[in-house]
């Protein structure tokens, strides 16, 4: 990701944003305490982001019992992410910016597409406090973390916050 | 964890809070008596009195009706959504789930009730709280509902 504001070290904004239901959520708490995965997409029109939420969909069953969260932003309007996240049966968050408030302060706008103006994929692994363990540039698809990655990133992130992490 | 005030009592037909209150005892989500509670509105009681009624939370049945709600319960109730608490017998045990709304017409589909039996109750007792962001299901010590955080609670009375 290019932008400096977003590089590892650094603390990701706060964001307060619609979800999926319209209920007003922040990244703080939808963290809870727990490492989160956090993932800009372009939109549900977009093959390559239907591509990959069907992957987190794979995912999302270790995530689950592994104690950390994964929320999606989108500039979707949230009924639209709820149609999509039932259709693919995902059980994570998805966040709307469809006022796109926070494209240019993230400095995350896709300047290639005029018509939907959306976010660039991008993929932040996230401490609790928001910190910003690692940011992934998913322009090319290949830019994105493997499943792979993001347990790595979930494992760094647990063994520093987990105080239990090495059996007392 | 185990305050008082995120203790409540069910009779089979009417919920309570407060020590010495009449039916059975579960701990839930203290998140939902943390606010000014909201009148007039629906509980969805899937629990019973019978102190032998309880599964694991490890249980299958109780995992996929945490990964329906988070799914598609939550979702579909949409503005009518108060909160959702599991019911905690202690640390590993699941007495059930109360899912509050300001209407009832959905409860027939909640996942809960194929644990256990649902039982629609008037209620003032519960607050607004935001439901959980999932996918996270699982938690320490039998907290009741996953959406809690593992920094320590404030001491509560």
């Amino acid at each position: 990701v290019a932008t400096d504001a977003l590089a590892p070290g650094r603390r990701f904004p706060d964001l307060q944003l619609p979800d999926h239901n319209g209920g007003s959520r922040s990244l703080s708490e939808v963290a809870g305490g727990d490492p989160l995965a956090l993932f800009f997409s372009r939109g549900w029109w977009c093959p390559k982001e239907q591509r990959f939420m069907h992957g987190l969909v794979q995912l999302q069953d270790e995530f689950e019992v592994a104690y950390a969260r994964m929320a999606v932003v989108s500039v979707d309007p949230p009924e639209v992410q709820a149609a999509f996240r039932a259709g693919l049966g995902a059980r994570f968050l998805f966040l709307s910016d469809f006022e796109r408030r926070h494209l240019d302060q993230l400095g995350l706008r896709e300047t290639t597409d005029t018509v939907h103006s959306p976010y660039r994929p991008a993929t932040f692994a996230l401490f609790p406090d928001l910190r910003i363990h690692s940011a992934y540039n998913g322009y090319w698809y290949w830019g994105r973390p493997t499943h792979e990655e993001l347990r790595q990133d979930m494992r760094a992130i647990s063994r520093e916050i987990r105080e239990d992490w090495e059996l007392p | 964890m185990t305050a008082v005030s995120s203790l409540v009592w069910f009779d089979g037909s009417r919920l309570a809070r407060g020590a010495g209150s009449a039916g059975r005892r579960f701990r839930a989500d203290p998140r939902c008596f943390d606010e000014t509670p909201i009148p007039g509105c629906f509980a969805h009681v899937c629990a019973l009195v019978d102190e032998d009624a309880a599964l694991p939370y490890d249980d299958t049945l109780v995992q996929q009706a945490r990964r329906d709600a988070l799914a598609w319960w939550i979702p579909m109730l949409g503005p009518a959504y108060v909160c959702v608490t599991t019911l905690a017998l202690d640390a590993v045990r699941f007495g059930g789930a109360i899912t509050v709304a300001r209407d009832a017409r959905a409860f027939q589909s909640d996942p809960f009730a194929r644990i256990f039996p649902g039982t629609v109750v008037p209620t003032d007792l519960f607050c607004e709280v935001p439901a959980p962001g999932g996918p996270v299901v699982e938690r320490y010590s039998g907290a009741a509902w996953p959406g809690g955080s593992f920094a320590p609670r404030p001491q509560r009375q």
